[in-house]
């Protein structure tokens, strides 16, 4: 145990410190931005956009048991997927796409002995494999986390009045009335968070690899399940922060 | 564009194939219980501790949405219910099957791959045995059966967290916060959790095994399989939300116009 949190907090330092010492990798980063951002894009956005129609139904559901009658659902729904369900959807996507990728990826890369091969080149395999990969998936977590959130309120907007028999503009206008720009703003500050959890768990699972196809393998799931345990807890914490501030 | 369209139907058509070959042997030649409490046990024990938690966070979550949300209304008396109600028909079948996905599925698939590559299944064929019946039924089956003992042990935290954060967040004492569960969470909405829950451990069940079992190429091929039984769950997952969400909705109309 005692093992594990000092092993975790040598990782984190070394990773904090080469992220603010040069040399920086512009060319690494945007080739990872590419895998994170744009590959992940539209199974991002066909998931999105169908939690967008459960959000309606569910919602509608809920809102004529309490109060009798569906008026405040697009408010509340709006107000749902902003706050919630846009960013944990994307993340925990991102995590069982981006997230196995890197573990396997840097698992193997132990298990071959690369990485101690880029060790004797002189090259610190933390600079070289983690920042990059922390850089882009922040940005790729925030760049998501905007684009999905706008695209699942659309959906939304498109299922109620087909649905629910709102029109847009009734959509939009109840929406205002719940939702303001500065919940589009703590949406992206989450998903770029949740982007910093995912290459620092998925790496570090990495280069803990034990030797052997199965090592990959445990590398790969354990990365998975702590890196989405590890989502839920701080999107609980940034809930609980935000809140303060509405 | 047209070549990863058909790449997936592809997928899913491999996959159905694979689900009848499963079902025709689990009718004709079905595998022993004791095979499949193996299972079970395996998977529940495994994945009991992680499900749990992220229930208790995300029974937490809901507590501080709706306080935030329904104190404008001045109805906190009916956060336990509302929050509950997510929980059982939405949230808490969908957020444990994307946990299963992440830790069984990927398991399992992992597992079968290197079974796979390293002939092991051939082996197994060599002995006169069935693969599918000996290796490929009990996983099957045992992450369905588990899936309802996990949903189980994360709605029953979820309360918890939702009731410790109603106490410290939003003020509302515990036996409040039970006393609304009742009147807003029917049986009907724990039917339709229970049955989102069961399609989705099916879902999980059949794209795992069968990716796995349909692994080639070494180390490397075990690794893709992995990455696409992950990706897949979770698009047939979220899919079938909206088709059962669908599917309740239908359900309790045609009630209410029946009664």
């Amino acid at each position: 145990m005692t093992a594990t949190i000092s092993e975790i907090s040598i990782f984190l330092s070394r990773s904090l410190r080469a992220l603010f010492t040069p040399p920086y990798r512009p060319k690494d980063i945007f080739f990872q931005l590419e895998f994170v951002g744009w590959q992940s894009l539209p199974v991002i956005l066909f998931c999105v956009s169908f939690a967008a129609i459960v959000t309606i139904i569910e919602s509608s559901f809920h809102m004529k048991i309490v109060v009798q009658n569906d008026a405040l659902v697009p408010g509340f729904a709006a107000l749902l997927i902003l706050r919630e369900l846009g960013v944990v959807v994307s993340a925990l996507l991102l995590t069982s796409r981006v997230g196995a990728g890197l573990a396997a990826e840097v698992g193997t890369m132990q298990i071959t002995e690369q990485n101690d091969a880029l060790r004797m080149l002189g090259i610190d395999p933390i600079r070289f494999l983690v920042v990059p990969r922390f850089i882009a998936c922040v940005i790729g977590g925030f760049l998501l986390s905007l684009i999905a959130n706008l695209v699942c309120l659309y959906c939304a907007m498109l299922v109620s009045e087909a649905k629910l028999g709102y029109s847009s503009g009734a959509f939009i206008t109840g929406m205002r009335a719940f939702v303001s720009f500065q919940d589009l703003v703590f949406a992206t500050i989450k998903g770029a968070c949740f982007g910093a959890v995912i290459p620092l768990v998925s790496c570090f699972f990495g280069f803990r690899c034990k030797s052997g196809a199965e090592g990959v393998g445990l590398a790969t799931t354990n990365s998975v399940v702590v890196s989405s345990v590890l989502i839920i807890f701080l999107d609980f914490v940034l809930t609980y922060v935000f809140s303060h501030f509405y | 564009m047209l070549k990863a369209l058909l790449q997936i139907v592809d997928d899913i058509g491999e996959c159905l194939l694979f689900l009848r070959l499963v079902m025709r042997t689990a009718f004709r030649y079905p595998c022993t219980w004791e095979s499949v409490c193996e299972q079970t046990w395996k998977v529940t024990v495994q994945s009991t501790a992680t499900t749990a938690m992220a229930g208790f966070f995300v029974g937490a979550i809901m507590t501080v949405q709706f306080t935030l949300q329904l104190k404008g209304f001045g109805a906190l008396g009916y956060l336990g219910g509302l929050s509950t109600s997510a929980t059982v028909r939405e949230i808490g079948p969908l957020l444990i099957a994307f946990l299963l996905s992440g830790k069984v599925g990927a398991y399992t698939s992992a597992e079968l791959g290197t079974m796979r590559v390293t002939e092991q299944i051939d082996a197994i064929r060599c002995l006169g045995a069935n693969p599918i019946q000996e290796i490929i039924l009990p996983r099957f089956l045992g992450i369905i059966i588990s899936s309802f003992f996990l949903l189980a042990a994360g709605l029953i935290m979820s309360i918890f967290g939702g009731m410790l954060l109603g106490s410290v967040f939003s003020g509302i004492n515990p036996e409040e916060y039970i006393r609304h569960i009742p009147t807003i969470v029917s049986p009907f909405s724990i039917g339709v959790g229970l049955f989102k829950c069961m399609t989705f451990a099916l879902i999980l069940a059949s794209v795992c095994t069968s990716k796995g079992y349909a692994a080639s190429g070494g180390a490397k091929g075990v690794g893709r399989a992995v990455v696409s039984t992950a990706v897949m769950t979770m698009v047939g997952i979220v899919v079938f939300d909206w088709f059962t969400s669908l599917l309740a909705d239908t359900a309790l109309h045609l009630f209410a116009e029946g009664l």
